[in-house]
């Protein structure tokens, strides 16, 4: 009896299957003794198995997520904390800095929540638990993922948004996000292809959006939004190089690594300089007396992009961690320091690649 | 030409390389023959620069990595790369100006595709074709007829034939002894981290006699098929 008892109160660990083995007999003691049909005991069990494969599922993705932290050098109780923290701080700065917050809030949740729909994943998911957990854990899963930007929303008090985001997440639930499109996306950085041209490809609306900011910023009178503009560029193009590549497109350069630096340096400065150049020309001609300010800013996002290149190749080949972190952080706080950690990280990067680049 | 003295290559308590002695001269094919994890993939690494290892590689020019066409099993291929400019990469990365790439695409690839769309013998015929464009002196090829047609096969081996007649010095590997004696001038057996064996063109159906009597011996006579 005990061991059906499992059965209805979903025990964890797996002992359903363990434990009620002999389905013939239980189905007829839960039949007799609590008065339900034989299917409906079966239909049970079936439901308790598919949901123990679901928590197991989000068991795993919890051990995986701790898994990553603890290779960056993070106990993962600090690294939640500090990604809290982290999480706040950029949406109270969002928020304080511009009136259109909530629109920059929706998208970047969104977009977060559309990498969850990709085909193959969902295709993935689909093979492993069916349909309905399908849905199940795409609802949850969008849940969890929204949750922070959803709660942030409650404490300013936009209920519509929270509404809406809350139907988008939903929507995504069910639908996949074909990822991988048959056309290949035009790129201008084929001529030196590899972190523009694929990064590009990938985040080619976020630059749209900032163009977009940029025009609403001058309309609107709001010179700090078409800073945010100009930084959200930077700030797109220092994604680019935040995973290690793999080791053959180190190795195959016929470069010493202080020359394959100066070269991925130049090469960051070029294309970034594309992109951002057209935004800081708009801003400097509808505010021409703000120019000082936005040199320095487009030298600070330059001055990043290096620090992150630098960075990136002084873990090489492994990926970035805590060490690199908190010199991005003192960066972040005070972007003087720079002068001293890109120097220093030149240093190290150059001693890493030393063993691939002769 | 490739000197290797008394290499040997560890991992952790593991030798999978023992004291191994070899040179690779110019205008020659070479073949590299041996089961799963005799160390035909390390030695290809080692020579590449791409492990630590005791022992001395010595070529010229040198070092050798920046002279070597390196085509290795599984090509790995970044998602929304297109296969041009998987070869502008390689091509850049060696300082080697190309002016139009898709007058050389000569296994009539899509290359304005994504590469890591293509598929296996795709990949790996456009990972040949970037490395060919490099116009290195010395090549390995790991696996290069592995999961490619059979039209591309015959381009392959010719492609072969003409770099040594270019006096480049290639190395292959390759589990399809068949190819090996259509394109090398010498095989050499790589067996639990050394070469037991090194065979001229001539005695090459004499390895692979020794080979199969080695390998089959009578395992089939044990199925008791009937």
């Amino acid at each position: 009896m005990d061991k059906c008892t499992n059965v209805k109160t979903r025990s964890p660990n797996y002992k359903i299957g363990k434990n009620c083995t002999k389905s013939v007999g239980f189905s007829y003691f839960w039949s007799t003794k609590e008065g339900l049909r034989e299917s409906d005991i079966s239909g049970n069990f079936r439901r308790t198995w598919q949901d123990e494969k679901v928590k197991a599922y989000f068991e795993l993705q919890y051990i995986m997520t701790n898994r990553k932290f603890k290779d960056a050098g993070l106990h993962p109780l600090l690294a939640y904390f500090l990604l809290t923290i982290l999480f706040v701080g950029l949406s109270m700065y969002l928020f304080h800095k511009t009136e259109f917050a909530q629109y920059i809030y929706l998208l970047f949740a969104l977009t977060l929540i559309a990498k969850l729909s990709e085909t193959r994943r969902t295709e993935f998911l689909k093979i492993c638990y069916g349909d309905i957990q399908l849905k199940q854990i795409r609802i949850v899963e969008n849940l969890i993922c929204s949750s922070p930007f959803m709660a942030f929303l409650l404490y300013q008090q936009l209920f519509g948004y929270v509404g809406l985001l809350l139907t988008l997440t939903s929507i995504l639930a069910i639908v996949n996000v074909q990822t991988t499109f048959n056309f290949t996306i035009w790129t201008p950085f084929s001529r030196r292809p590899f972190e523009f041209t694929k990064g590009f490809r990938n985040t080619f609306y976020v630059f749209l959006a900032a163009y977009a900011l940029t025009i609403i910023a001058v309309s609107v009178n709001n010179l700090n939004l078409g800073v945010f503009a100009m930084l959200l560029v930077f700030a797109t193009t220092l994604s680019y190089y935040s995973k290690p590549e793999n080791e053959y497109y180190v190795w195959a350069h016929d470069l010493t690594p202080k020359a394959f630096l100066f070269s991925k340096i130049k090469t960051a400065l070029l294309y970034s300089t594309s992109i951002a150049l057209p935004i800081a020309i708009i801003l400097a001609v509808y505010y021409p007396q703000h120019m000082g300010m936005l040199s320095l800013f487009f030298l600070v996002g330059w001055a990043f992009l290096i620090s992150i290149i630098v960075s990136k190749y002084s873990a090489y080949p492994d990926e970035m961690n805590i060490t690199q972190g908190v010199f991005l952080a003192l960066c972040i706080w005070f972007p003087p320091i720079l002068i001293a950690v890109i120097p220093y990280l030149f240093k190290q990067s150059e001693n890493r690649l030393s063993g691939l680049l002769k | 030409m490739i000197a290797i003295k008394n290499l040997s290559k560890n991992y952790g308590t593991n030798e999978v390389l023992k004291n191994i002695n070899i040179e690779f001269d110019k205008g020659k094919v070479y073949g590299i023959v041996g089961g799963n994890g005799a160390g035909k993939t390390t030695l290809f690494r080692c020579i590449a620069d791409l492990e630590e290892y005791e022992g001395e590689i010595h070529s010229n020019p040198n070092p050798v990595k920046n002279h070597l066409g390196l085509l290795l099993t599984e090509p790995f291929f970044f998602q929304k790369m297109t296969g041009k400019e998987y070869i502008q990469f390689l091509c850049n990365a060696r300082k080697i100006k190309i002016a139009n790439i898709d007058d050389r695409n000569i296994f009539d690839l899509p290359l304005h595709q994504y590469a890591s769309t293509y598929s296996t013998g795709m990949k790996k015929k456009l990972a040949l074709t970037a490395i060919l464009l490099q116009g290195n002196p010395y090549f390995i090829l790991d696996e290069p007829f592995n999961g490619v047609d059979i039209q591309s096969n015959i381009i392959i081996t010719e492609i072969i034939h003409k770099l040594k007649a270019l006096d480049k010095t290639v190395i292959i590997s390759s589990h399809i002894f068949s190819t090996l004696s259509d394109t090398c001038d010498e095989i050499h057996l790589l067996s639990n981290g050394h070469f037991s064996k090194s065979v001229q063109k001539i005695d090459f159906h004499i390895l692979e006699a020794e080979m199969k009597q080695m390998t089959i011996g009578n395992k089939i006579e044990k199925l008791g098929l009937v």
